[in-house]
């Protein structure tokens, strides 16, 4: 509170200037207004105040239904890739006890985890995150409102704060950043009044315990991973198929080791009912779609993990005339963009057709940025873009899917390369390698240029990274031939890799 | 040989006919043609193997003769072997000791095994700041000595099989250059010889002469680091290369108290200044005691262990006094000053095999040494003593021999290395100072990165990031990339492949980062 009158006294002092510059040198309030401070809306407000533009951003964070809130950062910073993977840390130090006997460390086996100690240190880090972004706005002379903007034309904004407070802004740009939130399944009953979804799941005071997980994509999938890896009863309801989208092997792999791990999976389910019992605890009624049964038991937690929608409600985008998708959603965008209102652009998860990525986000902000003061004419380019999946096994990818090159290339066009490794690590600890693994997707002709680059093992991300870059710079299978590996690590497996699926022949591999 | 070449070229041609999808008939042509290669191929091995059995006779001594000889059984020979072998070559490799070499016996992963020990303790500090209660550990060196040796064992056991599966001899002994007018070796009173013979004996670690050091002897090298039986209680590391900043970290982080003695400032002084600096930096705040511009005098033995006297001279101070100190109840004096390598015994100034300054065997960059018919692949060449390194020059030496490929040879660029201290180090290419050296100092632009790897975001135990870019020219080609912290090792291959393949500033800049990473910190440095 404190905070928001300073803003506003600010906001009052920052008025008179303006309003004594001669009328031609402003026409509107503002050069730039971004609706949303998560990842993409804070790089485009930075970089554009830092090139000189008079820059405002607006950020309003519509609590949970279980009334978790958050501060500054979007959903990156409070609710999504910070949280999540130190929360996966934390699932991997669980494993790493375990590794840490078979290395010959003593340890007792009471060893337990204290939920409100590792919540407590992850939500300090985030506040930590979220006070930064405050000072970075600050020190970037970017006008920072803690309020929820909405369209009122397309050069107006009409911001509201939590008390009801009003104001008005005028733009010559506005950059629409309002990202995503997690959906629930309003068919049903009990899914609102008793679930949980990710925005809440990091913020809990209490360990969630028995948890039920539903949904298969990546969220779901990595959530349950650290509820597992923490030592809780994590099960992962699945109506059709795991991280749709991706490489559906590698998919295997991941669900496959955590079946291993001790993750639970209802494949084939779907939830029919969730009700609160006298004793407190959540019963899940839901039907096997194979068998048509119906099955219950109960949860301690419930947490949806069904997919992702636009936050796109409170903006006020059809009165403007701001085209979205019906079905999705998300805003429509040029290249460079724009949404159907030239003026009017969108960046990061709320735009049709993008990936859901911070970094893609954050540099789709920055390159915008550099274009509206009229820096350069740089456009985003989507293409070769890696991710993580920080299951208890990563897996990290960049460029196709072997589905993906098979219908755009041709099963017999592609070569795909691959090796089950072991990583040095997990032979002394004992642990069962058989997910380990590598896929190199290849044209088969000429220089065999690679069109996917697919990895399961410790540290993916940090992995992947480099290969991206190749990725970027036209990687072929000879250039990671050509290069000498780094021994002992797993990551210059990349670069031994030599049998092909085609063969047949046996992929582990064996020795140095 | 030449018929092998010439079935091997047209094969290939007929091949990239068929890619070109020239057709059916052609596709009927090179069946026949390949079924005739293999016929061909067949020939050629039953003319080698019978070789095998020519015996001739030379002072009544019989001579077992190979395509391909190799002399030491370690990462690069055996990997030369069974490339060789895998082109129809008969092959046979002689090893006096384990197969495997210094990287499997007593090097990389004995090595790679304890630093994976060591970096559970780092975890185990950090477990009560993730939550976990109660994770108070107590190490037992035995059992993961044991387990080690046992999984050393096992590879062992998987070269041999391999060797045998590959149909390669396996000879046990030391091998001998004879006298005899064309390249023979002895081993155990047999004699061998090969239409190539390729020499990787390898190296050994340097040791001490007790004229210089009295006592030096009582120490011990990296060899003898994977013999001991118990954790020690005060090591002292003698060297400022990698080995003993690895053999200090692990040793340090396992709990034993450890000195670092160093000659002159820093450690890892051929590596990038900003490595080199960070590095020495790194071991202090482990708590490892660092001697700078101090050397070893002498090594006494006493009934509490043993007592190591150093001197240290300030050579930044003129006239600056010796001054004298002693670390007493040393139980681990570890000499870590360097490699040497192994060529005694071999007899092979006998064969006009010319050897550097050093020992080291004197090979072109097609691996040839100076006697037509030999060559020598790895650290014995004393050339990037890495095991990558080596499997990669036996490999593109078998394909050369064996395959006809003429121009079959490593590159010795961009070689990446990682050095697993703690936090381990990853590096490829040249340093700013050899980069300023070669495009002048107006040519190369250095971006420079400082963070907190997000793993320590809620632990006490901190510990940096550092990353380099060096860039040449004016499009900015990345020609040097150094860094040291939590993940580097895994981080390293790809960014070397991109190097490798002349990734640029600008293609940095538009490769998008994964987050959160460290790694991405390398495509996002402004």
């Amino acid at each position: 509170m404190a905070a928001f009158s300073r803003g506003r006294q600010r906001i009052k002092a920052f008025r008179t200037i303006i309003f004594t510059r001669p009328f031609t040198a402003r026409k509107f309030d503002y050069d730039l207004v971004v609706i949303g401070g998560g990842s993409g809306g804070l790089a485009c407000s930075k970089e554009a105040a830092q090139l000189g533009h008079r820059v405002a951003v607006l950020d309003y964070v519509e609590p949970s239904l279980k009334g978790t809130k958050w501060g500054l950062g979007g959903t990156c910073v409070n609710v999504g890739c910070i949280p999540k993977k130190l929360m996966h840390q934390a699932a991997l130090l669980g494993t790493a006890v375990k590794d840490a006997r078979k290395y010959g460390w003593q340890i007792p086996e009471s060893l337990s985890h204290d939920w409100p100690t590792m919540a407590d240190a992850v939500q300090n880090h985030v506040r930590s995150i979220n006070w930064g972004h405050r000072v970075q706005l600050q020190d970037k002379k970017v006008k920072y409102l803690n309020m929820n903007g909405s369209l009122v034309d397309k050069h107006t904004i009409r911001a509201v704060n939590a008390k009801g407070k009003e104001m008005t802004l005028t733009t010559k740009n506005i950059v629409l950043a309002t990202g995503g939130r997690p959906k629930y399944p309003t068919h049903v009953p009990g899914a609102m009044e008793f679930g949980i979804t990710s925005d809440d799941v990091f913020w809990l005071r209490e360990s969630p315990k028995k948890t039920l997980v539903v949904g298969a994509s990546y969220v779901a999938l990595e959530c349950a991973g650290f509820l597992t890896g923490l030592g809780l009863d994590t099960t992962v309801m699945v109506r059709s198929i795991a991280l749709r989208g991706f490489d559906q092997q590698m998919a295997g792999l991941v669900t496959d080791y955590m079946e291993a791990y001790g993750t639970k999976f209802s494949w084939r389910c779907a939830p029919k009912s969730v009700e609160k019992l006298p004793s407190g605890l959540l019963q899940v009624t839901w039907m096997d779609l194979k068998t048509k049964e119906e099955h219950k038991d109960s949860f301690n937690s419930v947490l949806w993990a069904v997919g992702r929608a636009p936050e796109t409600k409170t903006l006020n985008l059809e009165k403007v005339g701001v085209e979205i998708n019906k079905e999705t959603g998300k805003i429509i965008v040029a290249a460079d963009e724009a949404t159907s209102v030239p003026n009017i652009f969108a960046i990061g998860d709320i735009s049709e057709g993008r990936p859901e990525l911070t970094p893609t986000a954050i540099k789709a902000g920055k390159l915008l940025a550099r274009r509206l003061v009229g820096h350069s004419d740089e456009l985003m380019n989507y293409e070769n873009v890696a991710t993580t999946v920080f299951t208890p096994l990563e897996y990290s990818c960049v460029g196709l899917s072997e589905e993906e090159a098979e219908k755009r290339h041709g099963k017999d066009q592609i070569e795909v390369y691959h090796a089950f490794y072991k990583p040095l690590e997990f032979t002394v600890a004992e642990r069962d390698a058989t997910q380990c693994y590598i896929k190199v997707i290849c044209l088969r002709e000429g220089e065999q240029r690679v069109l996917g680059l697919h990895f399961t093992g410790p540290n993916a991300g940090e992995v992947t990274q480099g290969f991206s870059l190749g990725f970027q710079c036209g990687l072929t299978y000879g250039h990671l031939r050509n290069t000498v590996g780094i021994h002992p690590t797993c990551a210059e497996e990349l670069t031994k890799l030599n049998i092909t699926k085609r063969s047949s022949l046996d992929a582990t591999v064996t020795g140095c | 040989m030449i018929l092998m070449y010439l079935t091997y070229t047209w094969g290939n041609h007929f091949n990239y006919c068929i890619r070109r999808g020239v057709g059916f008939l052609l596709m009927e042509i090179l069946s026949s043609l390949a079924r005739l290669r293999a016929s061909f191929l067949t020939l050629e091995r039953s003319l080698s193997s019978s070789r095998r059995l020519i015996s001739r006779s030379m002072a009544s001594e019989s001579v077992t003769r190979y395509d391909f000889l190799v002399i030491g059984g370690g990462s690069g020979g055996l990997a030369s072997a069974r490339r060789a072998a895998e082109l129809g070559a008969t092959a046979a490799v002689i090893e006096s000791h384990k197969l495997g070499g210094t990287c499997v016996n007593v090097g990389c992963v004995p090595k790679k095994v304890m630093w994976n020990t060591s970096t559970h303790a780092e975890y185990i500090h950090d477990h009560e700041d993730y939550g976990f209660e109660g994770a108070k550990a107590h190490f037992s060196w035995q059992l993961i000595k044991r387990k080690r040796d046992a999984y050393v064992s096992r590879l062992n056991q998987i070269y041999l099989s391999n060797l045998d599966k590959a149909k390669i001899e396996s000879i046990h002994g030391y091998a001998r250059f004879t006298d005899d007018p064309e390249p023979t070796v002895e081993v155990n009173g047999k004699k061998y010889t090969g239409t190539h013979i390729l020499i990787s004996t390898g190296g050994h670690p340097s040791t001490v002469s007790e004229d210089d050091v009295p006592g030096a002897s009582l120490g011990i090298t990296s060899d003898g680091f994977f013999e001991l039986e118990s954790c020690p209680k005060r090591s002292v590391i003698v060297g400022a290369g990698y080995i003993a900043v690895e053999m200090a970290g692990i040793l340090s982080t396992l709990g034993s108290k450890t000195s670092i003695i160093i000659r002159q400032g820093g450690v890892l002084r051929n590596f990038d200044a900003l490595i080199s600096s960070n590095c020495t930096k790194e071991l202090q705040n482990h708590g490892i005691d660092l001697r700078k511009n101090t050397q070893v005098k002498s090594v006494q033995k006493t009934d509490m262990g043993l007592t190591v006297t150093l001197v240290t001279k300030d050579p930044e101070v003129k006239d600056a006094q010796e001054k004298l100190d002693t670390i007493h109840e040393v139980d681990c004096l570890l000499w870590a000053i360097g490699r040497e390598p192994k060529t005694a015994g071999l007899n092979l100034s006998q064969i006009g095999v010319k050897l550097d300054e050093r020992g080291h065997i004197v090979v072109d960059e097609f691996q040839n040494t100076t006697r037509p018919g030999i060559y020598a692949v790895g650290d014995v060449c004393g050339k990037a003593l890495l095991t990558p390194v080596a499997i990669a020059a036996g490999r593109k030496l078998a394909h050369r021999l064996f395959e006809g490929k003429a121009d079959s040879k490593i590159d010795y660029n961009n070689i990446p290395t990682v050095v697993f201290s703690h936090p381990p180090i990853g590096t490829v290419g040249l340093t700013e100072d050899e980069a300023i050296k070669t495009w002048g100092k107006d040519n190369v632009k250095v971006y420079t990165t400082s963070f907190t790897p997000m793993y320590y975001a809620i632990t006490t135990r901190k510990s940096k990031c550092i990353m380099k870019l060096v860039c040449a020219g004016k499009d900015e080609k990345v020609v040097g990339l150094h860094m040291q912290g939590f993940g580097c090792d895994e981080m390293l291959q790809g960014f070397a492949v991109a190097v490798n393949m002349g990734a640029t500033k600008a293609d940095f800049d538009r490769t998008i980062a994964i987050h959160p990473t460290s790694s991405e910190e390398l495509v996002t440095l402004r």
